[in-house]
């Protein structure tokens, strides 16, 4: 499918999707910026930014190989942790002056112990616990962690992290999430002006690069795509859900084939942008925990959520119009499997086609996903 | 009318109930040997078990789904029998009809990169072929796999109205996290009074907390006897039989008080006459993992009787047996969050950071006198296989050789026990072992 968008904005989005150290990262560096990493979008970016840093999302773009890290992950690993932990090993990470993983998943959260043993010149390396669940125990609990995070943070960089300051860093996240959703709202036109790949490239390039900047970038492609009539060109229209995807071009793939990816529920998209924090809460960190353990919308790593999962994938597609759903998951990634095999029942019982397709996280040869989607459209009627 | 008429999701529950009966003739065959008598107690014990639940669904009375690491002493105290949803791959992986509800699991589309328990269990679930409880206690640990099983439980139609609780894991192995989950067991207790209608008496419940107690050390004693060279046992008894009666069958009962007695007992004239499982023993070794069920006897035996290796140690064998101090009924919760969130196996090592794959190798190493580590790489144990690095370079620092096989504990089609034996044997060949 063509990409409309020829304007230079979207050009730095597309660059900073490309590549670990982008420009604008590259700049912020120059003038003494600071840069944490984080694993995991349950981790709280606010907090980094109140604290003076750019918070960067960890992906292994770029990487080729797992030679190094074969020797600590096992080939019933995911890809993504492997690739990532290559790229410790070989020292692409250097910019960052810190990282923060989680326990996401048993693949992800070994990444923490590999990364104290076996790659010893980064000064700041933590771990967050994360809840199972999402009741009052739970935010409360993750509200400690935030807390006690923030008390690291402060000491590590010798910063002072303020209320206001934490406020002021949610606020500024926020309008990040509604300027996001307003090109999401343009993806709900007949021809929307923005493909799916693109618009995972935006929502990419988001999480590693300053907000503010960030905020300003995307002002001006809304300036630019507002009143701009896209491609009418595709067989259907498509809701992609499942784990960590931070690549444009699998995507692509999808969309040549003619199914044109108009929403999502993905960690690099409407998960992270589609509800906001609540600002009318007294305690910032308690507002911080009850968003990302209990009000968002949530991912299976979460008990108990499933049928607001569910419901969540169905009202979206109801929104955007969607054809079908397009699960994705990476090979070895128990949560997503066992997602998948639940929502393609329930999907099925709301009249939604699903496709479901495991991948590997560097996209590789792309012959066999052109033909199941293909087929897929055919199934579908498109 | 049979109680399958009326209850199918009996079918399995009732095929292992005549599988161990079986097994129990077969080993009564052998009840001269001290060893076998031993066995016969505890297939004993698991069988009364399996009846308590049949029991409960023909009669209806309460009864739980639950695990080994949620605290069943508290069951116990409170008179409620209790079984393991993974129960099947955990303890009954010998029956006949493994592999085709492996491949019936596959066909549902679960796959088969997921934990072959996992996908067993999930497929009984959903082929109503699991007991329906009164009420459900779902488990959010060590790994992915349980929380997802649980949510799968907690979707599927005929167990939608099952009240259900699951106590949250906190990562770390704090004095804060330890708080935290015994506050989820406090809550959990409540869930099941007011579900069951039966209340928990502390005075019963620091009984059955005494019993344990005393069968945690009865166990340690059993241990240090392993210790010995000719090590006592082998992989015959062991582990998984005391994993068996002090985590399962017998929990906090006097019965399993005895039971261990005996095997200290019976481990304590082996290593008077100086005697062991293989007539010589040549190679002492550490599997740090369950032991593979679903194909142990084409497998284990040939271990012995091939090389004189000696499993002297295996994950569930192992870990600190910290007491439980019945003296308030606060201690009593904390150490109950202790033992099951840090110390009972498995979840000791799996749930958390990975400092007990290192601490437990190198404790044990040096305890056991251990010629040989094996991480058997068991398909299911993805953070454990994210952890090889950490082992090896631990095994390196102790200058014990270490292996990664890579296999499926329960199915014998992913690595074939022809390959595993090919695999070891070249790896002692090449560190000149046995
Ligand atoms: S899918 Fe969930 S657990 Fe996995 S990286 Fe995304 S937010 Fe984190
Ligand atoms: S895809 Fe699944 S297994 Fe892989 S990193 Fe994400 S959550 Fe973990």
């Amino acid at each position: 499918m063509e990409t409309p968008i020829k304007s230079k904005v979207f050009e730095q989005f597309n660059e900073a999707t490309r590549t670990l150290l982008n420009p604008v990262l590259k700049d912020w560096k120059k003038q003494g910026g600071k840069i944490l990493g984080y694993f995991c979008s349950t981790v709280p970016e606010e907090l980094i930014t109140a604290a003076g840093l750019t918070p960067f999302r960890m992906r292994a773009t770029g990487s080729t190989s797992t030679e190094m890290s074969d020797a600590f992950f096992s080939s019933i690993n995911c890809s993504f942790p492997r690739h990532c932990f290559n790229l410790a090993l070989t020292g692409e990470f250097k910019f960052l002056d810190g990282v923060i993983c989680i326990n996401s998943c048993d693949h992800v959260r070994r990444i923490y112990d590999n990364w104290i043993r076996f790659v010893p010149d980064t000064q700041f390396v933590e771990v967050m616990s994360l809840p199972r669940k999402t009741d009052a125990a739970q935010v409360a609990w993750y509200r400690e962690e935030i807390s006690l995070l923030r008390g690291k943070l402060e000491k590590h960089f010798g910063v002072k992290i303020s209320d206001k300051t934490l406020w002021k860093a949610i606020r500024l996240h926020n309008e990040t999430r509604r300027l996001q959703k307003q090109l999401y709202e343009l993806r709900k036109k007949e021809k929307p002006p923005i493909t799916g790949s693109e618009m995972l490239a935006v929502m990419v390039a988001g999480t590693a690069m300053p907000k503010a900047q960030y905020n300003n970038m995307l002002r001006e492609l809304l300036n630019e795509l507002s009143g701009v009539e896209g491609t009418g060109d595709h067989r259907a229209r498509l809701m992609i859900v499942g784990g960590i995807l931070d690549d444009p071009a699998y995507v692509k793939v999808i969309e040549d084939q003619g199914g044109l990816v108009v929403t999502d529920s993905l960690c690099f998209g409407t998960r992270i942008m589609w509800v906001e924090v609540d600002e009318s809460l007294s305690d910032p960190l308690e507002a911080l925990a009850r968003y990302y353990v209990a009000d968002r919308p949530s991912c299976p790593r979460f008990y108990g959520e499933h049928d607001n999962r569910t419901k969540y994938i169905i009202d979206m597609c109801r929104e955007f119009k969607c054809d079908g759903v397009i699960g994705e998951r990476l090979m070895f990634c128990d949560s997503w499997l066992v997602e998948h095999y639940m929502l393609g029942q329930d999907l099925k019982a709301a009249g939604i086609p699903m496709l479901k397709l495991d991948r590997e996280y560097i996209t590789g040869g792309v012959g066999q996903l052109r033909t199941r989607v293909q087929a897929f459209l055919e199934t579908i009627g498109r | 009318m049979a109680l399958i008429d009326k209850h199918p999701e009996m079918a399995r529950y009732i095929s292992e109930l005549e599988w161990f009966k079986f097994l129990r003739e077969q080993t009564m065959a052998l009840i001269e040997i001290p060893e076998m008598q031993l066995q016969v107690k505890t297939l004993d014990s698991l069988l009364s078990m399996y009846s308590r639940i049949i029991d409960a669904v023909e009669n209806k009375k309460p009864f739980l789904a639950s695990y080994y690491c949620l605290a069943p002493e508290l069951y116990t105290a409170m008179n409620l029998p209790y079984y393991m949803v993974m129960q099947t791959p955990f303890l009954a992986s010998s029956v006949p009809y493994l592999l085709q509800d492996i491949d019936a699991a596959e066909e549902m589309g679960l796959g088969n990169d997921l934990c072959t328990a996992i996908r067993l269990s999930i497929y009984y679930v959903e082929a109503n072929l699991s007991p329906l409880p009164t009420c459900a206690l779902n488990l959010l640990y060590p790994c992915d796999g349980a929380p997802l099983l649980h949510e799968v439980i907690k979707r599927n139609k005929r167990w939608r109205n099952i009240p259900m609780f699951a106590p949250d894991p906190p990562y770390y192995a704090d004095e804060r996290s330890l708080h935290y989950f015994a506050s989820e067991l406090r809550k959990m207790v409540k869930f099941i009074e007011k579900h069951t209608g039966r209340k928990l008496d502390l005075d019963e419940l620091k009984k059955a907390l005494d019993n344990s107690n005393q069968m945690f050390r009865l166990w340690d004693e059993y241990n240090q006897l392993r210790r010995n060279v000719p090590s006592p046992h082998g992989w015959g008894i062991g582990g998984p039989q005391c994993f068996s009666q002090a985590w399962v069958y017998q929990a906090g009962t006097p019965e399993g008080v005895d039971w261990f007695k005996k095997l200290v007992e019976i481990a304590e004239l082996n290593v008077k006459a100086g005697v062991g499982p293989v007539p010589e023993e040549k190679i002492r070794l550490f599997w740090f993992d369950l032991l593979p069920f679903g194909w142990v006897f084409e497998f284990l035996p040939w271990l012995e009787s091939e090389w004189g290796a000696v499993m002297v140690m295996d994950m569930f064998a192992n870990y600190p047996y910290t007491m439980i101090d019945t003296s308030s009924e606060e201690q009593m919760w904390l150490g109950l969050a202790k033992r099951n969130l840090f110390d009972s196996p498995m979840v000791r090592q799996a749930r958390g950071v990975a400092d007990n794959f290192a601490t437990d190798i190198k404790r044990i190493v040096k305890d056991y006198k251990i010629d040989v580590v094996i991480w058997p790489g068991h398909m299911g144990h993805k953070d454990g296989s994210a952890t090889v690095g950490i082992m090896r370079e631990t095994c390196r620092d102790l200058n014990v050789p270490f292996i990664h096989l890579g296999l499926d504990l329960f199915d014998k089609r992913y690595s074939t026990p022809d390959q595993i034996k090919d695999k070891i044997s070249q790896f002692f060949r090449a560190m000149g072992l046995g």
